[in-house]
């Protein structure tokens, strides 16, 4: 494996009496670990209380996690009488997580602390049709920039990729040791064998409208609000699902996938994504203006050559007509399928994510029209509609907050806390060194034909 | 030219004809006299005089007053100190260039949370969000700007040679733009070139930052710096090592004209619109204050510079005519 001098090159060392590898030390530090960083718990007494840990126990774990510097207990908390207890607090600037969305026409990358919180980020106009090998190559540089203009200079404990399309649920396994689909276009490319090769750390996947979803119940409209719709509008159109406070991915990861629902216009049949998407908005908007019914397209295109989606969401929002109808034909069909969305699970909020949404307010008006005049009144009494403020970026707070929880997941973090490092743990090492050999000689892992008999096991 | 960038949470760019004023505007807004307070992160600096004449003119248009100008010097304390005190004056909006990134953050939201519309130059903190915690930005294609600064330096630069791209330490998104797009082309375009990345932390570093950049990279043929403050000090270090070496930079400020003209190092410029840039910010505050939405992200495109375009280039950037020290050398 190459050294990216990025991770740490040894486990802490543990002081004399601490906890050996024994899973009784492990599963007090971790549970320790998640009261503090939660905030469930904020001094040594709270921390006895809430783990129902002895008093010297607590005191040795604490001990630990700050040799591991996870902990923070140099300030004082409130006095309420005697002297002020210590409080203890996560230390979320530990560590460094890196994060990226993959888009049909951007990418996006981010540098995250251990909380998720983004401390950098950068977009930039990219096609995802290009080859594999050229847009990895380019992420990792980018990644490798963000880790290097770091001033903290912590080392980096994961990574959190956002991918244009779902990402198959790997149930008891919490990073990938294989590249999933995710995109046809991208199979049997080892992209995941190649980030975890280069850059030393686990990497963890979900589909953007995962990571969107959960960037805006963190940092965005959804601060605090419990059951959320999600739905976000670009060549495909996807629906991300928040029921109390948690997000609902599907049996295989792949729920909300509404825009392959069929839908009906006239006398015609077909999935939304092709009724209403940005494909269909471009189409439209590009007739327009080869026809000349709509002047505003027509200087675009005379201009630039070729109308997007984007430019409809322009020309509507500043009152081409012709614009507005297309995407207010958009937003109805839509606005149908969120309505019955809407009415089977009751959410108090709606947020409408998306370039287009966010371009002009034309569609968020129709799915509103249709959500509102197609919904039982006590499902609309208290339900907010809204445009996402957080963009792209709400991909990359999802991205790091994915790996954020996935870093702490308590069976998780049992198994590698002890050794200082996620990227420490054995079970981590020996996946590099198959990914490694796997970037090495990638067609000679391929050659092997799969055991035809057993079905395949969630791994 | 196209705006190549984008923006600071992903978004297209809105072309500033989005923001254009109509006489309804004009007129609504002269019966309201708004008050407005700009918060700059320099005022020492050319590009800082005319994006700030831009502004106060356009303000001026429309009977807002601006009550006050902050030059904050660079430092995100002195930034955080007028922001909070602005926050409780009876302000209608604070136009501000934010120093830094986290650091200025929370303070930068205090504004809004005070019911005073906030108007972004060219840098927004991670985080924050349009509609949300502030209502515009308005900044130059800074993407685009690395770009050109890339483009113009290359035929300079022989075949397999070494650059430096000098940037600044600080987290500013502007910088950061530049900085990945420069390289970005280069990979694509130049990739026999090595890229040596050096980072001042501040405007005084810059001079000992350059003598040990040459000191330690001898062989260095090119160098591209990310704005045209630090870029004279590196020339002017340059210039008293006698090392010659071709320079371009971000930003038409009188001085890096004058050393283009005069082939003193600098053989481009990438140009931002400064004074342009200023109109649109002041519109964007007149036009959120006036209940019309404005678009999250608006951007300016750059203009490529070289010794050949420098006097009419100056004259579109300046809105004035270009120095004897320029005509002369022409």
């Amino acid at each position: 494996m190459a050294d990216s001098g990025m991770t740490e090159r040894h486990a802490q060392k543990r002081g004399k009496g601490r906890p050996r590898n024994s899973d009784a030390a492990a599963q007090s530090l971790a549970a320790i670990l998640n009261l503090v960083r939660t905030g469930a718990a904020n001094t040594r007494q709270e921390l006895e209380r809430e783990s129902e840990l002895g008093r010297a126990i607590v005191a040795d774990r604490l001990a630990t996690l700050s040799e591991l510097e996870l902990v923070d207990e140099s300030a004082l908390a409130e006095a309420t009488g005697g002297r002020a207890p210590r409080l203890t607090q996560f230390n979320a600037a530990r560590a460094r997580i890196l994060v990226a969305t993959l888009d049909q026409t951007a990418l996006g990358v981010g540098l995250a602390d251990l909380s998720g919180k983004l401390i950098t980020e950068h977009h930039e106009a990219l096609d995802l049709n290009a080859p594999a090998e050229t847009t990895a190559e380019r992420l990792s540089a980018l990644f490798e920039w963000l880790f290097d203009k770091d001033e903290r200079k912590a080392p980096l404990w994961g990574l959190g990729i956002s991918a244009p399309g779902p990402v198959q649920f790997s149930r008891g396994d919490n990073f990938l040791s294989a590249t999933p689909t995710f995109l046809p276009a991208w199979d049997g490319f080892p992209f995941i064998e190649r980030l975890t090769q280069r850059f030393g750390v686990p990497v963890w996947m979900r589909s953007s409208v995962e990571t969107m979803t959960v960037g805006e119940l963190h940092a965005g409209a959804g601060a605090g609000v419990d059951d959320m719709l999600f739905v976000k509008v670009g060549k495909r159109i996807g629906a991300g699902f928040v029921f109390e406070g948690r997000l609902y991915r599907g049996a295989q990861g792949a729920a909300g996938l509404i825009g392959q629902l069929p839908t009906v216009v006239g006398d015609r049949t077909a999935p939304l994504d092709m009724l209403a998407g940005s494909d269909m908005i471009a189409r439209e908007g590009l007739a327009a203006a080869r026809e000349g019914t709509s002047p505003a397209l027509a200087d675009i295109l005379k201009r630039g050559g070729d109308i997007t989606a984007i430019d409809v969401g322009q020309a509507a929002q500043i009152g081409d007509p012709v614009s507005m109808e297309i995407l207010s034909r958009s937003g109805r069909l839509i606005g149908h399928l969120v309505a019955t969305l809407a009415n089977m699970l009751n959410p108090s909020l709606i947020v409408l994510s998306g370039s287009i949404a966010q371009t002009n307010d034309i569609l968020l008006a129709a799915v509103r029209e249709a959500v509102y005049g197609e919904s039982h009144p006590l499902v609309t009494r208290d339900l907010r509609i809204s445009a996402s403020r957080m963009g792209s970026s709400a991909g990359l707070v999802g991205a790091a907050k994915v790996v954020s929880e996935a870093l702490f997941e308590p069976g998780f973090l049992r198994e590698w806390i002890i050794h200082g490092a996620p990227s420490a743990m054995p079970r981590f090492k020996q996946m590099l060194d198959a990914a490694s050999a796997e970037v090495a000689h990638p067609l000679a892992a391929e050659t092997p034909a799969p055991p035809p008999a057993a079905p395949p096991k969630p791994n | 030219m196209p705006i190549t960038g984008l923006g600071p949470h992903g978004e297209r760019a809105a072309p500033p004809s989005r923001l254009t004023l109509t006489p309804d505007d004009v007129a609504a807004a002269e019966g309201r006299h708004f008050k407005v307070a700009i918060v700059l992160h320099t005022g020492e600096s050319d590009w800082s005089r005319q994006q700030l004449a831009g502004i106060v003119g356009t303000l001026g248009d429309c009977t807002a007053i601006v009550t006050e100008v902050v030059d904050c010097g660079f430092r995100a304390d002195a930034q955080i100190a007028a922001l909070e005190r602005l926050s409780r004056e009876p302000l209608d909006a604070i136009i501000s260039i934010p120093v830094g990134n986290a650091a200025v953050a929370d303070a930068h939201r205090k504004v809004s949370r005070a019911g005073i519309r906030l108007i972004l130059h060219d840098n927004v903190p991670t985080g924050m969000l349009p509609g949300m915690d502030y209502t515009s930005l308005i900044s130059a294609d800074n993407f685009g700007l690395g770009l050109i600064g890339a483009e113009l330096l290359a035929p300079h630069v022989p075949k397999g040679g070494e650059i430096g791209l000098m940037t600044y330490g600080v987290d500013f998104y502007a910088t950061n733009e530049r900085e990945i797009a420069f390289g970005r082309w280069m990979v694509a375009q130049r990739p026999d070139l090595t890229v040596r990345t050096i980072r001042f932390p501040s405007l005084e570093a810059v001079r000992e930052t350059t003598l040990s950049m040459i000191e330690a990279n001898p062989g260095l043929a090119g160098l591209f710096v990310v704005w045209d403050t630090p870029a004279m000090e590196a020339i002017a270090a340059l210039e008293g090592a006698e090392h010659n070496l071709p320079v371009t930079t971000v930003d038409l400020g009188r001085e890096a004209a004058i050393c283009l003209a005069q082939e003193r190092l600098v053989v481009g410029i990438a140009a931002q619109q400064p004074f342009q840039q200023g109109v649109a910010v002041a519109e964007a505050a007149i036009l959120s204050l006036l209940g019309r939405t404005v678009p999250g992200w608006i951007a300016l495109p750059g203009l490529a510079v070289t010794k050949d375009n420098v006097a009419e280039s100056y004259q579109t950037v300046w809105r004035s005519h270009a120095p004897q020290e320029i005509l002369a050398a022409l």
